[in-house]
């Protein structure tokens, strides 16, 4: 039997007046100011424009959260944008740099390759037996540095837990976006079995790292070579590693995530994504489906873009622990049974403060981590529109 | 004893090396510690066997084959294309737990239930003949013995030394309650076998390969 529930209960509930809103959102102005300016306000015009559209894209963003009570529609527009500006400038870096998105024989022997964090479960097992990261990367300093990647995880690892896939990693709002292009989905049911599968990547590039002391998921299979840097293919079997993730880019960010409406890279595929979601488990937050008001329509089920929930989770209360946090499975629940919720904490509880705690978490995270990116991305549109190039 | 102590002393790469091929096996299987003891055993044999055969060739050639790069490429290159046909055949056969989109239980089970240890033994036999690091040097050293009797317990303390650092693997099944671990050993097994597929191939067609 389904209970019956005021339509958009939960929305009325976290939803909060335009005063009220301002007052709850003006912590996170002050915070944004302070950390993206770093006390010192650009003086040069076209730095101060840049910064000030950044500056005020986020926190409309997120006035926009508390006054709507959703959540996935402008965290998705941030992350999304960060993805494409993540893009625009990690390409004009590498032009100015090297002259092109590929790779010489020549940097990855120097160790100038950029440090992501897609390569740390790999380098953990060669680590911990050789004592040397199996990547050509710097440890400090210059673009992408191993320490400032593996300092930045950790953190977002013990703050936010998986949710760093839908708040903090600047390629999750590639197939983020795809998903979202189409209004219905072509293909419905995806096999659950499939979600299985990152956690067979994972345990065979850790593997094969250990074993071949080489990021074997960086050489082979990550798609998102194609959109930043490759190796330049100088050998058949170069050529082989660009024709598989060239394919797997077009297959899983572009045409799967259009036709199931799902973030298939994401929880179909990425090996650093079924790890990350092992660090669900020692975070504060995590998302709670209250029973007593659950009336079991399943609106979360087919809404949830990782397949993270099921009805058996449903069932459970919570959703499994691919989870990326993303907000969808509340933003579609009619009855307000899908919240944030702070461990340790009953599921009753007030929704609204463990909403808001949590936003502020994650959000504070995105609006730091993405800032100077994607300043820097707008920086170089205009760049391309007033001089013709980006560099 | 001089097999043994370079046997120990690199067991943790051998171990590296046999690790893609066993613990993707044993998740796949969701066996207790004391059945993957016994699958343990029957790899180990087969890696053994691996490296017996070997202890004969490296002495009845007296030079090192590991040196003449073509030959070495064609038989690395066959022990690769050999494991992986055995762990996709293990990945996709088995496809009616592992992968979902395949069929062919029939084959496996026949195949299976028919010679349940061969499969272990073939994949321990192709590990052996595998040419990590730590192996090329046991040959190099085996090659120089007198006789054939030192070649082959060279061989033997070696092989000793090494399987030492694979005693944690049978308790893998420890998680065997955990379900989607079957699943996932054998997923990961058929992407192992892919990779290995195209380094086999690639130094089987000779040269490409670096
Ligand atoms: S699953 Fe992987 S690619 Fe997707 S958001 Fe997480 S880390 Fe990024
Ligand atoms: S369960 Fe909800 S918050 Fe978690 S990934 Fe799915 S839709 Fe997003």
């Amino acid at each position: 039997m389904m209970k019956e529930h005021p339509p958009h209960a939960k929305t009325i509930e976290v939803r909060q007046s335009p005063g009220k809103s301002f007052l709850f959102a003006l912590p996170m102005m002050l915070l944004t100011l302070m950390m993206m300016s770093g006390g010192k306000i650009p003086a040069d015009p076209q730095r101060l424009f840049v910064f000030t559209v950044t500056y005020l894209f986020f926190n409309l963003l997120f006035f926009l959260m508390i006054h709507t009570g959703k959540t996935d529609r402008y965290r998705a527009t941030a992350f999304i944008t960060y993805a494409i500006l993540f893009i625009v400038s990690f390409i004009s870096h590498m032009f100015e740099a090297r002259g092109s998105m590929s790779l010489s024989q020549e940097k990855i022997l120097l160790c100038e390759v950029p440090f992501c964090h897609l390569v740390i479960p790999m380098t953990l097992i060669p680590a911990a037996f050789t004592k040397t990261i199996i990547f050509p990367g710097t440890i400090t300093g210059g673009y992408a540095s191993i320490a400032s990647m593996f300092t930045i995880w950790i953190g977002a690892s013990l703050s936010l837990g998986r949710g760093w896939c839908s708040w903090g990693c600047f390629f999750g709002g590639l197939d983020d976006a795809f998903s979202r292009i189409l209004k219905k989905p072509v293909f419905r049911n995806i096999n659950p079995r499939w979600t299985y599968l990152p956690w067979a990547v994972l345990l065979a590039v850790v593997l094969s790292a250990a074993a071949f002391l080489s990021p074997t998921y960086c050489t082979w299979l990550c798609p998102f070579k194609t959109v930043t840097e490759f190796e330049a293919v100088t050998s058949f079997k170069i050529l082989v590693q660009t024709i598989l993730f060239a394919s797997l880019f077009i297959a899983l960010v572009i045409v799967l995530p259009l036709l199931t409406k799902r973030r298939t890279q994401c929880s179909l595929f990425c090996p650093f994504g079924a790890m990350q979601g092992l660090t669900n488990r020692i975070n504060a937050f995590d998302v709670r489906i209250d029973p007593d008001r659950c009336i079991n329509c399943k609106r979360c089920v087919t809404a949830c873009p990782t397949l993270s929930v099921t009805e058996e989770s449903v069932r459970a209360g919570c959703p499994l622990i691919s989870c990326m946090k993303c907000g969808t499975c509340m933003d579609v629940c009619p009855s307000g049974a899908v919240a944030f919720h702070v461990r340790g904490t009953p599921v009753a509880g007030n929704r609204n403060i463990k909403r808001m705690l949590f936003l502020y978490a994650a959000f504070l995270f995105l609006a730091i981590f993405s800032g100077g990116t994607i300043q820097d991305g707008l920086s170089r549109i205009i760049r391309l529109i007033t001089t013709g190039s980006m560099i | 004893m001089k097999g043994f102590f370079l046997g120990l002393s690199s067991g943790a790469v051998c171990a590296a090396y046999c690790a893609p091929v066993l613990v993707p096996y044993l998740l796949g299987e969701g066996r207790s510690v004391l059945q993957n003891f016994l699958a343990l055993l029957q790899f180990l044999l087969g890696r053994l066997l691996g490296y017996l055969s070997f202890a004969v060739f490296a002495w009845g050639i007296h030079t090192s084959l590991p040196q003449d790069i073509a030959h070495r490429n064609l038989l690395i290159g066959a022990a690769y294309v050999f494991l992986s046909g055995l762990l996709i055949f293990y990945s996709f056969f088995k496809a009616g737990r592992a992968c979902p989109s395949a069929g062919g239980q029939e084959i496996d089970h026949r195949l299976r239930n028919s010679r349940p240890s061969l499969f272990l033994l073939s994949m321990g036999l192709a590990t052996g003949l595998n040419f990590c690091p730590p192996f090329l040097l046991a040959v190099a050293t085996a090659a120089e013995q007198a006789s054939l009797l030192q070649s082959v317990l060279f061989f033997l303390t070696f092989f000793l030394g090494t399987s030492v650092f694979l005693i944690p693997a049978p308790f893998l099944g420890l998680l065997r309650g955990f379900s989607p671990l079957h699943v996932i050993g054998k997923m990961a097994a058929g992407l192992i076998g892919a990779y290995y597929l195209f380094i086999g191939a690639t130094m089987l067609a000779g040269g490409f390969y670096r």
